[in-house]
């Protein structure tokens, strides 16, 4: 039943996938309602997926990494799917779905993944993953807002005006989702470093340098970029460069976590 | 025989001197429409008035003398000198598909324009309004609609803005988003420029103009509806603005890297649009290269009105023959039409036959008992059915097939129906060409609208 529900819903996402690349290419309107109704889909069957997992009902399911890195592609298919309707770009669908699918892969994959370390009691650990895949979430709505942007940029510079021009959004637009995604976001990575930190400092956890160090990189892109932002008016490619790059970094943080759990050494 | 028929002139016929003595504003519509029906000759009447057209469609029994009413009708609001020139004239079937390529916007000016739909659909609405629109233009312009919707929906035609001015404008809203309160400079006094900054305005931009001429610039702020700014200031003005339209006839750079890289300094990053209209051009192609700074001169403008014209005339076609889908799908309803009356007058015809036969029969029979002659009665009903089953079924499946009007034609002379359904409506050819049958079937794309 488990990992027939996961298939579909896998399949979903992937076909929600397909739609959106080619809705992005192709563009009309019945691939736009095709692939809403495919990504709308694969969410419910997520969330089905999701309530299945769940110990107990009260029980916030973050038990395991694999719980974890499902909850975080959940969650950025929730922000996908309302960023589309609030800023009207279904289009954007066609970078952020890749990820939210690939997240989910790396769950299924990871159903065999011990738990995180000691199971999940501590508050503290639980605010901090909670706030880590928080981040991550509207790390990726940034991520996908900055590579569309770029895109964007270099159709406008290339005077290649037709097709995927016509459909991706305005630069303001994709600029003001990757400003307000990161805005967002920040407060929940350095929440999440602090209490990562205060992890450490306890020291329950082993050496685990690699990731702690992209993190404070990823960190640290993100500060940068924000006060470049604020003070200096940085905007544009640039700015979106940086949040794709902070994005990978974050990525790989999580990368890093399922590959220690998957029994290599991070 | 009620059929269709169109008299009008449009921006292929005449010049719009001409075309603006015709017009009816929409006010007036259903009046005008209501006096042309009550002056006889028409059974039914819609007319298009727009600023690149004026028709007349309407439906008679007699649509030759009908034309020629609504030729002299039209033709009395024209100037007397080359007044049959601008009119044009057609009937039956290219009637109906000179209305689907009328509302499809395959016979606008600008190919594809979205406008004419919605004044179609206005005209549609002042003949119901009226009471002049009854089942044939009512079918004929529901059927012209549902073809434009697809023709938008099928086809890339309506894809694309075509001219310069709105090309800028598109633009700047895929950099800009929305384009209200952002500022546009105007540089220089081209005319092409000024065209720009006006549709600019139009968007909802904040216009600033500048020109070295102070007056000049005086001049050109208060007609497209802008501030004049002094030329000493321009700096300042490139660090505020958000669309630049350079079009000075200076022959050297106007906005160089130097000048542009302190300007950018001020413009803490903001994107800047450049649309430089001069020729030669104002600015250095270096600008374009700068970070948060696009610069399209008129030659990529021009460009991108190109392909996209080359997009809708590659459309055109697809559309064209999406018309003549939609052109036989409509005949293929008035042939059903006449169908049914052919059948019943078939009917009768075999019957009233039956009917004599038999009562002859019985005259000579004496003594005939009321069962043998339920028997008889009974045979002659069942003969009729018998020998009427084969070709009524034939009838019915050929008459759907685009040459079933030669089928119900054939029936038709065959037993002599004609008089016996004195409601048939059959579309029927431009005149004097070639016998009515053959005219359902003729599917000669091509502009209608040329003058006869």
């Amino acid at each position: 039943m488990k990992s027939g529900l996961f298939i579909a819903t896998a399949v979903l996402y992937a076909i929600a996938c397909i739609l959106y690349l080619a809705l992005l290419m192709r563009g009309s309107d019945s691939i736009r309602r095709l692939s809403g109704t495919a990504f709308v889909m694969a969410l419910g069957g997520h969330l089905a997926f999701l309530l299945l997992e769940s110990p107990t009902p009260t029980d916030f399911p973050l038990g395991d990494l694999s719980q974890v890195l499902s909850l975080a592609s959940f969650g950025i298919g929730v922000v996908f799917l309302v960023a589309s309707y609030r800023f009207d770009v279904s289009v954007l669908g066609a970078f952020g779905v890749p990820v939210a699918l690939m997240l989910f892969l790396a769950s299924g994959l990871g159903s065999n993944y011990a738990p995180v370390s000691a199971p999940v009691q501590s508050a503290v650990l639980m605010l901090h993953i909670a706030a880590n895949v928080l981040g991550l979430v509207a790390f990726a709505l940034a991520f996908g807002a900055g590579v569309a942007y770029i895109l964007q940029e270099r159709l406008l510079r290339r005077r290649q005006l037709s097709g995927v021009f016509q459909r991706l959004p305005s630069l303001d637009v994709l600029d003001t989702i990757g400003l307000r995604s990161v805005l967002t976001g920040f407060p929940l990575l350095t929440f999440g470093m602090v209490t990562g930190t205060f992890w450490i400092l306890r020291g329950d956890t082993d050496g685990f340098y690699v990731s702690q160090a992209l993190g404070l990189l990823a960190w640290a892109i993100f500060a940068v970029g924000i006060v470049l932002r604020i003070t200096a008016g940085w905007q544009g490619r640039k700015a979106a460069v940086g949040t794709i790059v902070g994005f990978i970094c974050t990525l790989l943080v999580l990368f890093g976590y399922v590959v220690r759990a998957a029994g290599g050494s991070a | 025989m009620r059929d269709f028929l169109v008299v009008g002139l449009s921006h292929r016929t005449a010049p719009v001197e001409i075309r603006e003595r015709l017009a009816v504003p929409p006010e007036q519509l259903e009046g005008e429409l209501r006096s042309l029906v009550s002056g006889g000759g028409f059974e039914e009447a819609l007319l298009v008035s727009t600023c690149n057209r004026v028709e007349l469609y309407a439906t008679s029994e007699n649509p030759g003398e009908a034309m020629q009413h609504a030729r002299e009708t039209l033709s009395a609001r024209l100037p007397e000198d080359g007044r049959d020139d601008v009119l044009y004239s057609e009937r039956g079937v290219a009637v109906v598909r000179h209305a689907f390529r009328v509302a499809s916007s395959l016979d606008s000016l600008v190919v594809g324009e979205p406008q004419i739909l919605g004044q179609v659909k206005e005209a549609y609405d002042a003949a119901r309004g009226a009471g002049t629109a009854g089942t044939l233009l009512g079918r004929c312009f529901s059927q012209a609609f549902s073809t434009a919707k697809r023709v938008r929906n099928e086809t890339g035609i309506a894809e694309g803005t075509v001219s310069v001015s709105s090309i800028a404008c598109e633009l700047a809203k895929k950099i800009f988003g929305h384009l209200e309160g952002r500022r546009t400079l105007l540089l220089g006094a081209g005319e092409m420029g000024e065209a720009a900054a006006r549709s600019l305005r139009k968007t909802g931009t904040q216009l600033h103009v500048t020109n070295r001429s102070e007056e000049r610039a005086q001049e050109l702020a208060a007609s497209c509806g802008g501030r004049a700014v002094p030329y000493e200031r321009l700096t300042t003005e490139l660090a505020d603005a958000d669309v630049v339209v350079a079009s000075t006839a200076s022959p050297k750079f106007i906005l160089t890297p130097e000048l542009m890289r302190g300007v950018a300094r001020s413009r803490r990053h903001r994107p800047l649009f450049i649309i430089d209209i001069a020729v030669p051009r104002d600015v250095d192609p270096r600008v374009g290269t700068m970070d948060n700074v696009f610069v399209y001169d008129v030659d990529d403008l021009q460009q991108v009105a190109e392909e996209n014209l080359a997009v809708r005339a590659r459309e055109a076609a697809e559309a064209e023959r999406i018309i003549e889908e939609e052109v036989d799908s409509f005949l293929a309803w008035r042939r059903s039409l006449e169908l049914a009356p052919t059948i019943v007058a078939l009917r009768k015809r075999f019957g009233t036959v039956a009917e004599a036969e038999l009562a002859r029969a019985l005259s000579r029979l004496d003594s005939v008992s009321p069962e043998d002659r339920a028997v008889l009665e009974g045979m002659a009903r069942s003969l009729v059915n018998k020998l009427l089953h084969q070709p009524m079924t034939q009838l019915k499946a050929g008459a759907v097939e685009p040459d079933g009007a030669y089928l119900i034609d054939a029936v038709r002379r065959l037993f002599e129906l004609e008089n016996e359904a004195p409601t048939s409506s059959r579309p029927t050819p431009e005149p004097d060409k070639e016998p009515s049958v053959k005219h359902l079937t003729a599917a000669t794309a091509g502009p209608t609208g040329k003058p006869k």
